[in-house]
């Protein structure tokens, strides 16, 4: 696989990041480069391994169904860039 | 400054009223002033500093007091969340955030009394090696190559804390370890760097960046100083899923250096032509002190160390674009305005990350999007299990595992590839033991022909951290390692 | 009519129902769950999604799902994963929706329902836990949308059926019974009109015979009547489309509650890559053997039990049996009343009168003016014979509108019936003797006549005799 400019602008719509023209030269280089580094995996037989997500071999812990509502509205919106009547502001969406 | 403070030390002028926590406090605060050329701290607490520290002079003078290390100055890597303090992950996208929350951690340190100089730099969400993704500006390591007054990297992730502990900007400091952030910078700067067991400590308030291998830790002058610091730091934190229930342990009372009859393990896959013959020679050298002190060294192999790296970049970045997808502009950090919320949201997240992290978020989308899962993230989380089961086979032949901690000294921050590849190989030995969960820990060992510090890396296994700082503070008894950089910034 | 109308082709339905779990607390969360609170008000840091928040699951909510997967007749998974569906979008703070993708916390299940044509098995796919996302408003400002967190982060489970209804009335009836499961169980509220129960229709149309059609997804709908109206709908386009020669394209689609209509809101090709991958903060979910054993034995009689029940203790017909068991309440009011009274009269009375009354109040039973007790002691009068099942139609009402029991109004009324077979036996004699005409006219043949002394011995009682007493009486006087 190798990430030519298509493919590379339809990544950065997934990742919600817009790349400019005048970066994608260098920036599929690199992501090439990369890819190329990681592909030497394929090599390694893995047909019987399990996946690991999380080294850490323990039970997953749960808490109890206790409400705890520290958090007032003001912290919440505090760092928002833009907030209106204790909502936060997004340009508009039609869906 | 008169001699370099250590916790240890430090605890005991304390103690004894030598000095006062505001007296040391404002001492360190002309360092990080003077060194302000080393660009270490992205926010100074002057004032709050200040502050706190009277108010740990008050508890000592009534007798009140919150640790023995009540009054003791660090640096926080700029990665934790610290309440009514900047918090920016050295990134463009969170540089006005503030928060009202204080990371489990940094909130130990207050509970400790520990006083918080001020936010460390790093690498932009802790994606580098050389602390040179940082929109603040790379931090410059305190240590110069003898022949050459070209300035160096300090490592990174943790470059920022690497530095501000061997230029003398604070006591210790914290950082944070996903592939060798906390243990690379230490070997480049001549500090103790220590990456606890995954677990050991709570993550919750850590700006994340790969959550099944970040892992925060101490870098200290010492060994004692990483077991006193690590025992501040670490338990369980029922706000952290993945925190350990293990019992943790008093690692400084039990520092236990004697090593006689241990096992310690030399991996030869992490033998290499390419490593510089005076890393190599530390290496040897290291091995036969550990043998003199009564320990057997046995040749092991761990047959999926060079699969480690790769496997790490599709696994760190896969998760890392998840992460660092609640940076879109809506509920803090930066906003750059768009014709409609698609637009806002790209132009947001594109000149709110800097080139690495963008680079990082588009391989961990590209490794996790439909078509490539199973080639790339499932095929790195299987190799993760094979090195994982590496390492279990050789801890049953051996207590600790001894390597270099990186491939080179630390080199000129002119000189770094542009090839991100190339960058990625300084976390060569570092990252499996993020990849099996493990505690490492980089102790600076010798100075090469270039005066540059050499750091070895010793590993155990999962939560057997009191063995594996056992280990280190024999080597650290024996050598006395004592090298110190000349202050070149002071003059 | 639908059948008509679609007369020729076969309908497949598949059905994703999201139940939010009747918790306290969030599912990652302590934040509360309450309905209609202030905007921003119920979120905590981990909600918005600030840097370095944690998810930590809760305990209840992982039993809820447990138990939903028991009474759904489903394999409980003892070892499930929790995964990050990721996209982006101004209501989901984290960039991705925790939930479950591959291994789900319950498995295979199945629910019968009652068709046309008898009992039917529905198909379960699967139940998982996930996070709800906020409310995003835009009506609020001409430029601009403002986004509540409030339900972000609440559990849901979403409940997959497999492709098994062929109709809008067997899916109604899907949602129905799963529902009615839910409220059984206490896991989730069912409460359609604020959400707490939604469901996603997936919809095709084929000739028999052929091969299944391409499926739309109509999004969201919140209650039975807009299941039925959307797949009527949805079918009526899809069969138009082909019978036009043209075909029908996978996608989304979103149901106008006003016009009755479906429109696309997103195609296959725009479909979201949503990139699964198990949640790095959350471990796997492990369950033991001794706890599954421990909810099994906790898990409360279920409708389909209950029915079989009812049929067999109080003789109920079926068709009874099922619309008291179809809802929890309505099964707890029906036994509260039956016990020790007459089944068929307690059922005529449940169903008939009081049902008609809630309708007509357009209450729910568990806000019924008439407790069960008070309607218990309404047909004991009926039982012993105080008052007629007229009389009591009457009480019912007057119970309703003052609140009163029934004997008191019964006294007050003075509507007491007259059982007592000497007084109606002077009544009877009264009325014959008063009409000795009518009487030798009645002997003679003229058998009509019989109406006539039962009405004017009812009359002469002011309509509080036993009418049955009243017929026997008289039908004895005159065969002397």
């Amino acid at each position: 696989m190798e990430f030519d400019k298509k493919s590379l602008l339809k990544l950065g719509k997934l990742a919600r990041i817009s790349i400019s023209e005048n970066k994608l030269n260098n920036l599929s280089k690199d992501l090439n480069s990369i890819l190329e580094f990681v592909d030497q995996l394929k090599e390694i037989k893995t047909d019987q391994v399990d996946p690991t997500s999380n080294s850490l071999n323990q039970k997953l812990e749960v808490r109890d169904d206790k409400v705890d509502n520290k958090n007032s509205t003001e912290d919440v919106l505090e760092n928002a860039p833009e907030k209106e009547m204790d909502f936060f502001v997004v340009p508009k969406v039609i869906e | 400054m008169r001699d370099s403070h250590t916790l240890k030390s430090l605890a005991v002028l304390l103690e004894n009223k030598k000095i006062s926590s505001k007296e040391v406090t404002s001492e360190y605060l002309k360092n990080i002033e003077s060194g302000k050329e080393l660009n270490c701290y992205n926010t100074i607490s002057q004032e709050k500093a200040l502050i706190d520290a009277e108010k740990s002079d008050e508890r000592r003078k009534s007798q009140n007091l919150r640790s023995k290390y009540d009054g003791i100055p660090i640096g926080i890597k700029d990665l934790f969340c610290t309440k009514g303090v900047a918090t920016t992950a050295s990134s463009r996208i969170l540089s006005n955030f503030i928060p009202n929350y204080e990371s489990t951690v940094t909130q130990k340190c207050g509970e400790a009394g520990m006083i918080s100089l001020g936010k460390l730099n790093c690498d932009e969400f802790a994606m580098g090696s050389t602390n040179k993704t940082s929109f603040f500006g790379s931090v410059k390591n305190p240590w110069k190559s003898l022949n050459s007054d070209n300035e160096l990297v300090p490592g990174g992730s943790s470059g920022g804390s690497a530095a501000a502990v061997s230029g003398d900007l604070c006591v210790a400091s914290l950082g944070t370890d996903t592939g060798g952030s906390i243990r690379q910078p230490a070997s480049f700067t001549g500090t103790v760097g220590l990456k606890p067991s995954y677990g050991r400590v709570s993550r919750w308030g850590i700006v994340a960046f790969a959550s099944s291998l970040d892992q925060a830790g101490p870098i200290t002058k010492t060994v004692e100083d990483a077991a006193i610091f690590l025992d501040i730091i670490s338990g369980h934190d029922e706000k952290d899923s993945t925190s350990s229930v293990n019992p943790k342990e008093n690692y400084y009372e039990n520092l236990n250096p004697d090593i006689k009859g241990m096992k310690i393990g030399i991996p030869k896959e992490f033998r290499s032509d390419k490593l510089p013959a005076s890393t190599q020679k530390s290496w040897d050298e290291c091995a036969d002190l550990l043998k003199t002190n009564g320990a057997e060294i046995l040749d092991i192999s761990l047959p999926h160390t060079m699969s480690a790296l790769p496997a790490y970049y599709i696994i760190a970045p896969a998760e890392a674009s998840s992460n660092l997808a609640r940076y879109d502009g809506v509920r803090y950090g930066l906003r750059v305005k768009g014709n409609d919320l698609i637009d806002m949201y790209e132009k947001t997240r594109s000149e709110g990350f800097g080139d690495e992290v963008k680079r990082r978020i588009l391989i961990g989308t590209y490794v996790l999007s439909s078509g490539y899962y199973d080639a790339y993230y499932i095929k790195a989380q299987k190799i993760r299990s094979l090195i994982k089961s590496d390492y279990v086979e050789a801890f049953k032949k051996v207590d600790a595992i001894l390597t270099p901690s990186t491939p080179s000294t630390a080199f000129e921050i002119a000189n770094e590839p542009s090839d991100p590849v190339q960058n990625y190989l300084n976390d060569i030995f570092t990252v499996p033991v993020n990849l099996a969960g493990l505690p490492g820990i980089s102790i600076p060992f010798a100075n090469d022909e270039n005066n540059l510090p050499i750091g070895l890396q010793l590993i155990t296994n999962s939560f057997e951290e009191q063995k594996l700082l056992n280990v280190a503070r024999n080597i650290e008894e024996t050598i006395s390692y004592s090298e110190t950089p000349e202050k070149w910034w002071l003059k | 009519m639908v059948a008509q109308m679609i007369e020729g082709w076969n309908l497949v339905i598949g059905i994703e129902i999201h139940a939010q779990v009747n918790s306290k607390s969030k599912l990652f969360s302590s934040s509360p769950t309450d309905f209609g609170s202030k905007p921003n008000s119920q979120v905590s840091l981990i909600d918005a999604a600030m840097p370095g928040m944690l998810p930590v699951i809760n305990k209840f909510c992982i039993e809820q799902a447990v138990k939903s997967g028991i009474g759904l007749n489903a394999k409980i998974n003892k070892k499930s994963i929790f995964d990050r569906k990721n996209y982006f979008y101004q209501d989901l703070p984290q960039g991705y929706q925790i939930s479950q993708y591959k291994d789900p916390i319950v498995g295979e299940g199945f629910v019968e329902i009652e068709t046309e044509n008898g009992q039917k098995k529905i198909g379960v796919e699967r139940l998982h836990l996930e996070q709800d996302a906020g409310k995003s408003l835009h009506d609020q400002d001409p430029n601009f949308t403002f986004v509540d967190l409030n339900r972000s982060g609440i559990a849901l489970m979403e409940i997959v059926s497999k492709p098994d209804m062929n109709s809008p009335e067997e899916a109604v009836e899907y949602v129905r019974k799963v529902r009615s499961i839910l409220r059984y169980l206490g896991t989730c509220d069912g409460n359609m009109e604020q959400g707490s129960l939604r469901a996603d229709v997936n919809v095709s149309v084929n000739k028999p015979g052929n091969e299944l059609g391409t499926r739309c997804e109509i999004k969201n709908l919140n209650s039975f009547k807009f299941i039925h109206a959307a797949i009527v709908y949805e079918a009526k386009r899809q069969i138009k489309l082909i019978e036009q020669g043209e075909s029908v394209n996978q996608e989304t689609r979103l149901f106008n509650t006003q016009s009755g209509e479906t429109r696309s809101m997103r195609s296959k090709e725009d479909a979201h890559d949503y990139r699964y991958f198990p949640d790095p903060d959350l471990l796997p979910l492990t369950l033991d053997d001794d706890w599954i054993k421990g909810l099994q034995d906790s898990i409360p009689e279920l409708p389909d039990q209950i029915k079989e029940r009812f049929i067999n203790e109080y003789f109920l017909s079926s068709y009874d049996a099922n619309i008291i068991v179809s809802d929890k309440a309505t099964s707890e009011y029906f036994e509260d009343v039956v016990k020790n009274r007459n089944p068929k009269l307690v059922t005529t009375w449940v169903t008939g009168e009081l049902f008609s009354i809630l309708n007509k109040k357009n209450l729910i039973i568990e806000d019924s003016p008439i407790t069960s007790k008070q309607l218990g002691e309404l047909i004991d009068n009926i039982e012993n014979g105080k008052i007629s099942n007229r009389q009591a139609k009457e009480v019912l009402e007057e119970m309703c509108e003052s609140g009163k029991g029934a004997s008191e109004i019964i006294d007050e009324k003075g509507l007491s019936q007259i059982s007592d077979e000497n007084e109606i036996e002077s009544l009877v004699d009264n009325v014959l003797n008063s009409n000795p005409e009518n009487v030798k006219k009645y002997k003679n043949g003229k058998d009509k006549l019989f109406g006539f002394f039962v009405g004017e011995a009812m009359k002469l009682s002011k309509g509080k005799a036993n009418p049955k007493i009243v017929n026997d009486l008289i039908k004895k006087k005159l065969s002397q």
